[in-house]
């Protein structure tokens, strides 16, 4: 792994969100806090992040809800910027792969595949190609011209599955991607595709409440925790860390890290 | 072949995803906007037709305006306004509405903007194509002055461009901006030359023409497609200016405090 090149590097990244809280009060009082600069609040999202991803890794990232992972994979796609002294670099061709996509409800299954294939960095002869595979893969074909919104959940995420593995990027950043989609036999599926062409020579930076993913994938695993970066290392190790934290925080580690359904 | 007219460009374009993705971006855009609607496109129409009648209908008997051919003229005037109205409004919101893409890839930071404006520019086009199309019908003769039509758009579309750079950036610190834009714009619509005589306004107010950069595209726009005439060149220059100078401005904020702003939303 030391020899790889570097694709995503973050030297001291901090963050911290500024805003004003939405009290009841009177007009005059409101107005007043505008220049008084009351009623402000700062959350620390992100302390002193240092981390490197090489090409090719399997980044794994796991913390509890508020601790700083979504923040920290905006700050690696450059969306949002790290405070002064902070640096954040990426090179290469990324996609963010959120729920949902950029769906648009109100488009059928066809349009939403060209918007969002597109927006992948597919070219209309490359979406044409693999149209019929994506829908078949998807198990859509009675349903290609229907608006999304008539769709199931199930549905809407095999799309999106199926549309984001074909996504022509080299680094992908999954934010709560994978996360029991379809049956079983989706699952045993997307699985082998998975493995087969997504992982192939890219570069993935997986954010997820569901440990088996990481597990199954993950070539390191690291652990945030109030916006620090607390742990790195294999799955298991990390997991490990993870359990305690939790147990120290008295929430019942038994949803968290035995949740075994893979995606 | 599913999407016909995008196939179709894309046999003589060469394969140019970002090209590609703005178009596809303005196309759904449009598409949502009008096809949704059992009229479809024929709405992009009809709102500055049934305005026209209305002001048509006021006007002539109020104000005695005693212009030829009036309910042309306000029409030409209602196209450029209805498309500025319309296209700032929208404008203002593309950070909000393209959210998922500033987020998700690395693109330039332009193109949802380009986007947003081209799929306003087809109604517009619909819109001066249409009044081209009956145009006869009023007594109005071609003549190659129409082609004027097409620097007098651009302009319109860089201004919107423009405009839309600064507003997106001020609304997502200040929400009040929505609001005050919907003032300004009242505001605006009853300094330009839409269903006033021409001269009339300008001689009460010389200054409007050039303190105001839709007047003079209304204008010119009106001389091109009701009159053969050419475009009064000052005036022309200085709409070009005016956007130009509004584009470097909204840039320059735009790159200042696009991350700054997307925090806000």
């Amino acid at each position: 792994m030391e020899n790889k090149e570097t694709v995503i590097r973050l030297e001291n990244v901090s963050k911290t969100f500024v805003f004003r809280d939405k009290k009841v009060a009177s007009f005059f009082t409101q107005l007043g806090w505008v220049f008084t600069g009351k009623n402000i609040r700062r959350i620390e999202a992100l302390k002193n992040i240092n981390l490197e991803v090489k090409k090719g890794e399997f980044l794994g990232i796991v913390g509890e809800n508020g601790s700083g992972k979504s923040t920290l994979i905006h700050l690696m796609t450059g969306f949002y910027k790290p405070e002064k002294g902070g640096k954040a670099e990426i090179s290469g061709n990324f996609i963010r792969l959120s729920l949902g996509l950029g769906f648009n409800q109100e488009l059928t299954a066809r349009e939403n595949i060209y918007l969002n294939g597109s927006v992948m960095g597919l070219t209309l002869r490359e979406i044409n190609e693999k149209f019929d595979e994506m829908i078949a893969f998807a198990e859509l074909e009675e349903y290609v011209d229907t608006k999304i919104k008539f769709y199931s959940r199930g549905m809407k995420a095999r799309l999106s599955f199926a549309v984001a593995i074909h996504a022509n990027a080299e680094i992908l950043l999954m934010d709560e991607f994978f996360g029991g989609v379809g049956d079983e036999k989706f699952k045993v599926k997307s699985d082998k595709v998975f493995k087969e062409s997504v992982l192939k020579g890219r570069t993935i930076v997986h954010v997820s409440h569901n440990l088996s993913t990481i597990r199954h994938y993950a070539t390191r695993v690291i652990l945030m925790h109030k916006g620090e970066l607390v742990g790195m290392g294999t799955p298991d190790e990390v997991f490990e860390m993870y359990k305690n934290k939790i147990r120290v925080d008295k929430l019942n580690l038994r949803d968290y890290v035995d949740d075994d359904q893979s995606f | 072949m599913p999407i016909s007219l995008t196939n179709l460009l894309s046999k003589y374009i060469p394969e140019n995803n970002q090209l590609e993705r703005i178009w596809i971006l303005a196309k759904t855009d449009f598409k949502l906007r009008y096809y949704e609607t059992t009229l479809g496109l024929i709405w992009a129409f009809l709102h500055p037709l049934i305005r026209m009648i209305i002001y048509w209908v006021i006007f002539s008997y109020i104000l005695n305006q005693n212009i030829p051919n009036y309910g042309m003229y306000i029409f030409s005037g209602l196209i450029v306004w209805m498309y500025f109205q319309e296209a700032t409004r929208k404008g203002l919101m593309i950070l909000r509405s393209k959210r998922y893409l500033y987020e998700n890839i690395k693109m330039n930071l332009y193109d949802g903007f380009t986007s947003s404006i081209l799929s306003t520019v087809i109604g517009l086009a619909f819109n001066i194509f249409v009044f081209i199309a009956i145009s006869p019908f009023f007594n109005i003769s071609y003549s190659f002055h129409i082609l004027w039509m097409f620097p007098l758009m651009l302009n319109l579309a860089v201004l919107v461009f423009a405009i839309s750079l600064i507003l997106v950036i001020l609304n997502s610190f200040l929400k009040d901006i929505s609001q005050v834009w919907d003032v300004f714009l009242l505001g605006m619509f009853w300094i330009n030359p839409i269903f006033y005589a021409k001269a009339l306004i300008f001689e009460t107010f010389p200054s409007l023409m050039y303190i105001n950069p839709i007047a003079g595209i209304i204008v010119n726009l009106r001389d091109a497609l009701m009159y053969a005439k050419a475009p009064d060149m000052t005036m022309m220059a200085f709409d070009w200016l005016y956007a130009l100078v509004l584009l470097v401005i909204g840039m320059l904020i735009f790159n200042r405090y696009f991350h700054k702003a997307m925090e806000k939303l």
